[in-house]
């Protein structure tokens, strides 16, 4: 499955659009900067890897784009929102129905079953209980954990945790995916399996996924691959041929 | 997202039990020395709760509170009943006289005398006997906790029980004889010696010889006289002090708590309870938000707001305050009905559950406070950390 034949130009196909994004911390006496003016598009239903050492700038840009940290200069669009525009709570809100996050660490919470941590972000859009519950469960079933909704996140493996945190970045049907690692603390079958479930289940054409990771056993999941180095872009890498 | 946060609560069984136990010894602490210290407190004027027909006391104008008796001339009756207003004036004795016991040791006992005439300012529980047998001679009637204790004979045998005094027993009250016709119940007093009830003519016989022996003047109002007018009118005439009943209670109180360290010993026990339960709670509450951070900035990079987040600690926090204030409450509840019918002095009003309720929601703020301003406060960039 490729999606990755889009019109870069075609601001209409896009999830993202960054240019010149910019982003510095102050820390102590010094500034670190994290951003150098980063020029990067999304397309609506492709999946892009971001991949580069530590500390070149990979979380932070995610964090720009998933409307989490304010750039300091340049322009990034979300579905054409300048999220840096809008106030914490319109924000927050906006985070909430149009963008999905899997963490490397699941971030599951740990006192919820399936069933319910894949309802949260429902009912953070104000779904019922029961409707959020009943999606849950059909989520989980198309990630294969149908046997497991009762489960606590401490009675799952590393990969069965993964994908219930990839059933919940669906469940409010999100437009935007963001990926942290999602894979690092797997092994290689069970990240392979991860990969398998993210871009058979949660790619669509009317939905982009931004995976961040070193993992290279992934690499040929991805439909472009942005390396970054020292708060930049360096290079993106088409059409990456994958299974 | 409510049951969400009661998911998160309940389900770190270690944290929700530290913190319920922390507000649980909070409330049981400060309801239950609150309760002693108003339990004893009660007992200072429990002479005067006691007495319950006279509307009005009247005493020596130097008088501090109930025990501090400074007697009067016995023609300051007759001055008193002479005031416009007063439907009734009858005189009491009230004093501390030694009682000597069938073993030869002696007990110092509070002696009531009651007007000769119409026996005023009974007991207000006759356990047996009737107040009318007062009328006999040498008749004294001994209060049941007295009887049973302090004034009971000597066991028979020497690892026997005490016998409690009974209705025909004798005693010698300043070299007296007393013929005990009836045992009566009052309430507990703050020096809890034995109460001894008699005629006030009898009783004056009894105390040794003084000039003056005449400790109260009891007051009763025609139909509606205004008291406070009528203690002002009585004042004035005789220049006695004249104080209500709850007056006089209001004065005896406020001698104990200025003059004793009564409220130091038990504000120290209750402000320990507050300290150590806001402790306990604060740091246990405040690291169980610490440990769920991470999941709270999760919700918060998902879409919740602030609003929600504050609403689910404050839902949090409600929660464990109302089940340690219960459980709290509940204990101190236990502890003054197993221990009701022993010398311990404990009284739980509605006023020290409003106070105990009030400390418990001081506590459960503070904690939800700090937490929520680590909330409020967190980045949720922090979902991206390993």
């Amino acid at each position: 499955m490729s999606l990755s034949h889009r019109d870069p130009m075609n601001r209409n196909g896009l999830a993202v659009y960054c240019r010149g994004v910019t982003k510095s911390y102050v820390t102590g006496p010094t500034r670190v900067v994290a951003l150098r003016g980063v020029d990067l598009e999304v397309r609506m239903g492709e999946l892009l890897m971001l991949v580069g050492p530590s500390g070149c700038g990979k979380t932070t840009l995610i964090s720009v784009m998933a409307g989490i940290l304010d750039h300091d200069e340049g322009e990034c669009l979300v579905f054409d929102q300048d999220l840096r525009g809008m106030g914490q709570r319109r924000r927050t809100r906006y985070r909430g129905s149009k963008i999905g996050f899997v963490f490397q660490a699941y971030n599951l919470l740990p006192t919820l079953t399936a069933t319910e941590n894949v309802s949260v972000p429902l009912l953070i859009n104000g779904v019922a209980r029961s409707m959020a519950q009943e999606t849950a469960g059909r989520l989980l079933e198309q990630v294969g954990l149908k046997d497991r909704a009762q489960s606590l996140p401490a009675q799952l493996s590393g990969g069965q945790q993964q994908r219930v945190a990839i059933a919940r970045a669906l469940a409010h049907a999100p437009q935007l995916i963001v990926c942290d690692e999602p894979t690092s603390a797997l092994d290689a079958d069970t990240g392979r399996m991860v990969m398998e479930v993210l871009r058979d289940k949660a790619l669509t054409a009317d939905r982009a996924l931004i995976i961040v990771t070193h993992d290279n056993r992934i690499f040929n999941f991805a439909d472009r691959i942005a390396r970054m180095d020292d708060g930049r872009i360096t290079v993106i890498e088409p059409q990456v041929a994958h299974e | 997202m409510y049951a969400i946060a009661l998911k998160m609560l309940i389900g770190d069984r270690g944290k929700y039990l530290g913190i319920i136990m922390g507000l649980s010894f909070a409330s049981l602490l400060i309801t239950q020395q609150s309760s002693i210290f108003t339990g004893l407190m009660t007992r200072t004027y429990g002479a005067i709760t006691d007495l319950s027909q006279p509307d009005i006391w009247v005493m020596d104008p130097k008088v501090l509170f109930i025990d501090d008796v400074k007697p009067l001339q016995d023609t300051e009756l007759y001055r008193v009943r002479g005031v416009p207003g007063v439907e009734w004036a009858v005189p009491l004795y009230k004093g501390l006289l030694k009682a000597r016991l069938e073993n030869g040791n002696f007990q110092i006992c509070n002696v009531l005398g009651l007007d000769d005439a119409t026996l005023i300012g009974g007991p207000p529980t006759m356990l047996e006997g009737s107040l009318s047998d007062l009328r006999r001679q040498d008749a004294i009637i001994v209060n049941d906790v007295g009887a049973q204790t302090r004034l009971a004979r000597p066991p028979k045998e020497p690892a026997g029980k005490p016998i409690p005094l009974q209705v025909g027993d004798t005693l010698e009250i300043n070299d007296h004889r007393a013929v005990v016709v009836g045992i009566c119940r009052v309430s507990r007093t703050f020096q809890s010696q034995p109460v001894i009830y008699t005629t006030y003519s009898r009783a004056t016989s009894f105390a040794p010889r003084e000039r003056k022996l005449l400790s109260f003047v009891l007051v009763k109002a025609e139909e509606g006289e205004d008291l406070q007018t009528l203690c002002d009118r009585i004042q004035n005439r005789t220049g006695l002090a004249a104080y209500t009943a709850q007056q006089f209670k209001d004065l005896t109180y406020d001698y104990f708590m200025k003059n004793t360290g009564i409220p130091i010993n038990f504000g120290i026990a209750v402000a320990l309870g507050f300290l150590i339960g806001t402790a306990i709670a604060g740091q246990t509450f405040y690291n169980f938000t610490l440990e769920n951070l991470r999941y709270f900035g999760t919700l918060k990079a998902m879409g919740a707001t602030n609003a929600v987040l504050l609403r689910m600690i404050i839902l949090q926090a409600l929660v464990v305050g109302a089940i340690g204030y219960g459980m709290g409450v509940g204990g101190a509840s236990l502890f003054g009905y197993l221990l009701g019918g022993t010398e311990l002095s404990f009284r739980l009003t509605r006023e020290l559950l409003l106070v105990s309720g009030g400390a418990i929601a001081v506590i459960i703020v503070f904690s939800a406070l700090i937490s929520i301003h680590k909330v409020m406060r967190l980045e949720p960039a922090i979902v991206f950390k390993s």
